[in-house]
């Protein structure tokens, strides 16, 4: 199995924009856009994301964070 | 509200009555709720969280908190606020509440303090129910939460409602609904005859919050009446939801939003899941295309329901024939007035003075646009003719958002509009920080109504008569 690196900023918004029409610089991610988000991890990555780290994913730059600690230590 | 019995017995674990002993203190109990909710086998599964919670025991954990509550003040006649999450704690509080003829006030826990320190002070409850400690839900759909029971007046509730909700309201502070014990009872007796809603021992895989109408009486109140299961998913993901439905053979229907349906439309293998009977969603109207896709991948009819807080499930289309049009549950009657969905209502569902603009002369002005096909019945719902949208299918009016931003120091004007999601344009009378701002808000608004975008502008667009304009092209050029 290829060992997918975390998602960029880029990815994590094109992977928000499947959910539909997010005006351009949102920065805020609400609780659908979580759910839809660690939807799109989980899938691809093979990973349950835990509480307490999604928590902390309000906002894209966050959710990148999270996930590079979160993917990283994973692999 | 029923009238109110203070038999002495209670449930033993076999399902029945039972003499009490005289020095055992038991609160009133309100018959409906054992006639319309709890009776039944004592070994008949009521909730898989996956902890599984019969009759039985579900019986017995709401004479726990019936004493806790009277323990705590409850009185029959007074109101208890329910600041919980969708959990045991808030089933068996709820439950215990009507049981002791109390009014319950159910709020999001979601709310900010200062939302819920409103509500408060308008509602005056006898006893306040909130988690013990700080709640981690992250994405689960139904929390394991200890309850803490803080008492707060010895006032009676002033109206005779079983229920009491918050809904997002037109000017400012939300608006109060009310529900009587004799409504919900109608309610949950207009499931049992529609066709295509799950029948006993079969699973409902419940999404929705429980806290509000869909997911209290479509799910948890017509779950415990009609003996159908109830099955909160792990977590609010496609791969949780597919578990709940293969973890068991009975029948599953999932109840959820039409966002779910994109969660499941999205999951990239699917497995064969010949129990899955049915998806029904409530809220917005789902697109064809959306539809089509989770058609196609399940197999099984994805069906529709419209319904507002005030009188709970309006129409249904649970075979997906009609859509996007729904036909009226039984024992509704709908008309249209100027375009405008009306639905009769004897009484006004409204605490306080009766706004004529939303009730008058037994009619309930929905607020949506919708056209009624005088051959067929069928009613088809064109959208709204105000400022509430549907947020992940929790209403949100604008204009509260926009009344809550004026409040906030250094605000001068602002407009608030839907953009895909809530975009607030703000002119400020003194220098602010958009962060300290965003941080103020969060103080008075729950997370799913506050704007996902704060633009400051020098001035916002005006009409030549001076009023603010809110046409999306030309606040967000106003931007650039």
């Amino acid at each position: 199995m290829t060992i997918l690196p975390p998602p960029g900023r880029a990815e994590v918004i094109d992977w928000l924009a499947g959910l539909g029409q997010r005006p351009p610089g949102t920065e805020r991610i609400d609780s659908m856009e979580l759910a839809w988000l660690v939807h799109q991890v989980e899938q691809r990555y093979g990973v349950e994301l835990p509480d307490e780290q999604l928590e902390r994913m309000t906002t894209i730059d966050a959710a990148v964070a999270v996930l590079a600690e979160v993917l990283s230590s994973h692999v | 509200m029923g009238v109110l019995a203070f038999e002495s017995f209670v449930y033993n674990d076999f399902g029945a009555r039972m003499a009490m002993d005289d020095s055992f203190v038991v609160p009133g109990i309100e018959k409906w709720v054992d006639e319309v909710l709890l009776d039944g086998p004592g070994t008949q599964v009521c909730l898989r969280l996956p902890e599984v919670i019969d009759r039985a025991k579900l019986r017995r954990l709401v004479q726990e908190r019936q004493i806790e509550l009277a323990q705590s003040g409850l009185r029959a006649g007074g109101a208890a606020a329910l600041r919980l999450p969708p959990s045991l704690a808030f089933v068996t509080h709820l439950l215990a509440v009507w049981r002791s003829g109390g009014q319950a006030i159910l709020l999001d826990h979601r709310l900010t303090d200062y939302e819920v320190r409103r509500a408060i002070e308008r509602l005056v409850p006898q006893v306040v129910v909130a988690p013990a400690g700080p709640v981690v839900a992250g994405l689960r759909t139904f929390v394991d939460v200890e309850a803490s029971i803080a008492s707060y007046s010895g006032h009676p509730a002033s109206t005779a409602h079983a229920v009491v909700q918050l809904s997002s309201g037109s000017t400012g502070p939300s608006k109060v609904i009310g529900r009587t014990a004799e409504d919900l009872v109608e309610e949950v007796k207009r499931y049992t005859q529609i066709d295509g809603v799950p029948v006993e021992n079969e699973r409902l895989i419940l999404l929705p919050s429980m806290v509000h109408v869909l997911g209290l009486v479509g799910g948890l109140l017509y779950g415990l009446h009609a003996g159908v299961e109830l099955v909160p998913p792990a977590r609010l993901t496609g791969d949780a939801i597919l578990q709940a439905i293969a973890a068991e053979p009975t029948p599953a229907t999932v109840l959820g939003v039409p966002f779910h349906i994109g969660l499941l439309a999205s999951v990239q293998q699917s497995r064969s899941l010949p129990q899955f009977k049915r998806m029904t969603t409530g809220g917005e109207l789902v697109p064809k295309a959306v539809s089509d896709a989770f058609e196609q991948k399940y197999g099984v009819p994805l069906g529709n329901m419209y319904g507002m807080t005030e009188v709970g499930v309006i129409g249904t289309d649970l075979y997906g024939q009609h859509r996007p049009a729904i036909r009226p549950a039984p024992g509704i009657e709908v008309r249209t007035v100027d375009g405008e969905l009306q639905i009769a209502r004897k009484e006004s569902p409204y605490l306080g003075l009766s706004d004529p603009a939303r009730w008058s002369d037994g009619w309930l002005r929905t607020r949506d646009a919708g056209v009624v096909d005088p051959e067929t019945g069928l009613v088809s719902i064109k959208g709204r003719l105000d400022s509430q949208v549907s947020v992940g299918g929790l209403k949100v009016d604008l204009t509260e958002v926009e009344y809550t931003l004026g409040t906030l120091r250094g605000v001068e004007a602002a407009v608030v509009v839907y953009d895909g999601s809530i975009t607030a344009y703000l002119q400020l009378k003194e220098r602010r920080e958009t962060v300290r701002l965003e941080a103020e808000l969060s103080q008075r608004l729950a997370s799913y109504k506050r704007p996902r975008t704060l633009h400051v502008l020098d001035q916002l667009p005006r009409t030549t008569t001076g009023k603010l304009v809110r046409d999306l092209t030309v606040l967000r050029k106003a931007v650039s």
